[in-house]
């Protein structure tokens, strides 16, 4: 309501976030948290057993590591930053605020890990034959491993503020936010799946560089078995933790038990995944323990991917059980906060939205202050023509029959009791109404739907009239007229 | 020309203003030093992979600037996080909205930047694969440099933008925000510091005890390899004065102030004397290329920091209008909202108090989001169901707890059996005495 909406009808605005966001945490577990421990195991071994094999393969999944982390997997984490800031200022806006001091540290601890990775790898060939700067060098490993678990740590108490503030909405207070009820079992969650996806990507790179040493293949095999089956375990322990902490919490907000059947299907699915998968994966490393060298790369592969698509879906059902808000209790997935709703509700959303280009509905303009309506409200999550498209909604509950606006009226103004996802419309009844026409009219004919990116914002002495609370001071010339 | 006023998020700043404003200055001033030292490596690399065509010792000279572009760009890129979150904090409406308006560019920084990442990783990592196609490996470095020239004028596009709000009516995407008065200006501004920061950087790196023995040349002298870089570094010098003129007199008047303009000619002038000394290490035979080196540098931070501090101070200045007229429409916006929200308690209230059966509350909680009084929605209206199940309650209330998919064209019904039979009792009585 307070910034220019940006817009992508294509793809939609959070398949950008979530392709970013997804691909960022898939490399930070399997490659950083999950797999810097195990460089540091490797070349542990490599010191004590004076075998120059294992410092050399170590070396090696280092290079992969580092040219992946320090590019896409840096880059995907900043892209975040840009993604949300585009597409929902007024959320991350919010939590910048509450978390500022959060995440500076955290941007110290990612100062830190930068620095650390970058001294580890362009340092190793240097102190690869000097005994004592070799366990120094190692030691460096062991804190690069640490402080990318740091990171994750930190970014964790913010995923999980955003589902619950706990008793942030009282307290507004960083540690009231930081230690929600969602803390320690996600952190559980992620830190012991990051040691299996690490497990489980290493033991896929060691089996492509070890095609000509065998016996070396089994014996590291072996060891990185033993580490993903040992985390493994823990997982199954932290996602029966996770499991029950999550869905008793979420559903209790959910008013009425019988529309939570879209989270149901939603949870099976990941529920199903996590057994299947756990249990595929376990049968991998245990078959790999017993006789290493002998499983096929295939099955490697494939375990890795069951883990990837695991975390993908646990990403998805995490977001999707946020909903309806983005910042629990306190902000819709719409931007607006609950606070703001019966100021808006009362005026009408098209008063108070600076950048809106109408802010009178007549008989004549419907259909375009509908679509100020619908860009104001609905499309952060939906596109028109798009992924997770209006028209294909509607077209999915009246199909082929004429769409009718008072029709469309009367179920978006009850949608959140059914779709208990859904934020409740935020306008008045004109706006409604506007909206439905315009929803309406999109069965014969969607014109293209583009953002500020595009369209640009509408002239300025709309943005600045006098509205409902007031006289806006304006820049020039009404600033001696303000009452 | 009058500007979008809009509100500011209602959250308290989470730490004093004047000191997110020194954080701001101090991390930014990082950043772009390493920027600077990322883009200019890059650059000169280029330059002397192109010259190793006819002198092969330049190639190798090439290979080990390479070596420093890959920690300056890892530098660059988390350096940057600190003032971006600063900026995001401190200047949120204008930021936000300069960074919507120029929105496709300025995601597309993320995956530009990863690119020219990789291609230097590429073009280092296995600069020996190259050997025989040297026409393709430079055409990489040329690709990666020229990604690291661009990619800085997306961000000068946005933080110019955002100090001007009455322009944003006018912009309509990129272009259109990069053709405003000044940005083409700081753009040169910035990449004549470009070539000074990192020529110097290099004067500096090639002179170290270790160097020769780490490069080894066959045929070129090191001195004129760093004679070459001197020069470089006192152009830029001079460059970048006569481009922070230009810079000066195309700024639009609203950042303007006496205390900037003082800020500048002291940034300027402490430079002054580093122009003077390299003068005379380039030009004087009784002077080595290390004379001073240490002043210099010294002279080139001060001038560094005082330039950052009044880049702040023009900010401040341009927004300042525009900040305090935010400041009261967020007040009385919240004050707005809080008048609303009595308003509505006292509706819902009344509400309550109004007399309602059993059957209708239920029916509002748990029905009519799909039953309409008359219109058919997801589910068929309250109208046709009492049509259906006229005198039939006990029918209605066993369809309600074991439901099926009736029409064709609407989603199944999910079932109510969770719901006590009295309350099934009251619904199913609303509906048919309604």
């Amino acid at each position: 309501m307070d910034f220019p909406i940006f817009h992508i009808d294509f793809i939609g605005n959070r398949m950008l976030i979530a392709v970013d966001a997804i691909l960022h945490v898939i490399i930070n577990h399997a490659l950083a948290v999950g797999a810097l421990p195990i460089i540091a195991l490797l070349e542990y071994i490599g010191i004590r057993n004076k075998d120059k094999r294992w410092d050399a393969l170590a070396f090696r999944l280092l290079k992969i590591i580092f040219i992946v982390t320090t590019t896409v997997g840096a880059l995907t984490g900043v892209g975040i930053w840009f993604s949300a800031s585009l597409i929902n200022p007024a959320a991350i806006g919010s939590l910048i605020r509450v978390f500022f001091w959060g995440w500076f540290v955290e941007w110290l601890v990612f100062v830190s890990e930068v620095s650390l990775i970058m001294a580890y790898f362009l340092t190793w060939e240097s102190t690869r034959d000097k005994p004592e700067a070799k366990l120094k060098h190692w030691r460096l490993g062991l804190f690069l491993a640490a402080f990318s678990w740091i990171t994750m740590a930190i970014i964790v108490a913010i995923l999980g503020f955003m589902m619950d503030t706990g008793n942030w909405q009282t307290e507004r207070t960083l540690l009231a936010g930081l230690f929600n009820p969602m803390y320690f079992p996600q952190l559980g969650f992620r830190t012991t799946l990051a040691m299996v996806m690490g497990g489980m990507s290493m033991i896929c790179l060691t089996y492509l560089y070890t095609r000509r040493e065998l016996a070396f293949r089994s014996a590291v095999l072996e060891v990185l078995s033993k580490w993903t089956g040992a985390w493994l375990l823990a997982l199954a322990i932290a996602a029966i933790w996770y499991y029950q902490v999550i869905p008793g919490h979420m559903l209790a907000n959910i008013p009425v038990a019988v529309t939570t059947q879209e989270y149901v299907s939603w949870n099976s699915q990941l529920k199903w995944l996590l057994i299947f998968g756990l249990a595929f994966v376990g049968w991998v490393a245990w078959a790999s323990f017993k006789r290493p060298g002998q499983v096929h790369g295939a099955k490697y592969a494939l375990s890795l991917v069951v883990l990837v698509l695991m975390l993908g879906q646990f990403e998805r059902v995490r977001e999707f059980i946020r909903k309806p808000f983005i910042i629990g209790n306190y902000m819709y997935a719409n931007g607006l906060r609950v606070d703001d709703y019966p100021l808006l509700k009362r005026d009408g959303i098209l008063q108070h939205a600076t950048y809106a280009g109408i802010r009178e509905i007549t008989a004549d303009n419907q259909v375009s202050a509908g679509r100020e309506v619908f860009e104001q409200t609905c499309s952060r999550c939906h596109t028109v023509n798009g992924i997770n498209s209006i028209r294909g909604q509607l077209k999915n509950m009246y199909g082929d029959k004429r769409w009718q606006a008072d029709i469309i009226a009367a179920y978006v103004e009850n949608m959140h009791g059914a779709r208990y996802f859904m934020p409740p419309f935020p306008g008045n009844k004109t706006e409604l109404q506007a909206l439905s026409v315009y929803l309406a009219s999109l069965q014969k004919r969607a014109a293209a739907f583009n953002g500020a990116q595009i369209n640009g914002i509408p002239a300025p002495d709309f943005i600045s009239a006098a509205t409902h609370y007031g006289n806006i001071p304006d820049l020039d010339t009404h600033q001696g007229e303000q009452h | 020309m009058a500007a979008p006023i809009p509100r500011d998020i209602p959250l308290p700043l989470p730490a004093p203003e004047g000191f997110l404003e020194i954080l701001l200055v101090v991390a930014f001033l990082v950043h772009i030093v390493f920027v600077h030292l990322m883009i200019g490596g890059s650059l000169f690399s280029l330059v002397c992979q192109i010259r190793g065509l006819k002198v092969p010792d330049y190639e190798k000279l090439a290979y080990r600037i390479m070596q420093l572009v890959t920690v300056n760009k890892s530098m660059a890129v988390v350096m940057g996080v600190a003032p971006l979150l600063i900026i995001n904090t401190l200047y949120a409406p204008q930021f936000y909205a300069s960074s919507a308006l120029i929105g496709d560019m300025w995601m597309a920084v993320i995956p530009l930047v990863t690119l020219a990442f990789l291609l230097a990783y590429v073009h280092k990592f296995w600069w020996r694969h190259f050997i025989n196609i040297p026409e393709l490996h430079i055409g990489i470095a040329a690709l990666e440099t020229a990604l690291f020239l661009f990619i800085p004028l997306i961000f000068m596009t946005n933080v110019n933008l955002m100090l001007f709000p009455e322009a944003w009516p006018q912009v309509k995407g990129f272009v259109s925000a990069l053709l405003l008065p000044n940005v083409i200006q700081r753009y040169l501004h910035f990449l004549s510091a470009t070539v000074l920061s990192s020529s110097l950087l290099l004067v500096w790196w090639t002179g170290r005890k270790s160097f020769a023995q780490e490069v080894q040349f066959s045929k070129v002298r090191l001195l004129d390899v760093r004679r070459f870089f001197y020069a470089f570094a006192f152009g830029a010098t001079l460059l970048q004065m006569l481009t922070g003129l230009l810079v000066f007199v195309s700024l639009p008047a609203q950042g303007m102030g006496w205390g900037f303009t003082l800020l500048l000619m002291l940034g300027g002038a402490s430079a002054l004397p580093a122009v003077y000394w390299m003068w005379q290490n380039l030009t004087r035979t009784d002077h080595l290329l290390d004379d001073n080196f240490k002043r210099i540098i010294a002279s080139f931070a001060c001038a560094l920091v005082l330039m950052g501090i009044a880049r702040h101070d023009y900010r401040e200045n341009a927004l300042a209008d525009h900040q305090s007229a935010i400041k009261e429409k967020t007040a009385n916006y919240q004050a707005a909202v809080k008048v609303a929200a009595e308003e509505a308690q006292l509706a819902a209230k009344a509400l309550e108090e109004q007399p309602r059966g059993a059957g209708e509350i239920a029916f509002e909680q748990n029905c009519a989001a799909c039953h309409h009084a008359t219109l058919p929605t997801v589910g068929p209206s309250m109208q046709e169901i009492k049509e259906l199940y006229a005198g039939d309650p006990s029918g209605l209330i066993a369809w309600t707890k074991a439901p099926g998919k009736k029409r064709p064209d609407s989603m199944a019904m999910p079932s109510f059996a969770h719901l006590s039979d009295a309350q099934l009792t009251a619904i199913s009585g609303y509906i048919l005495s309604h």
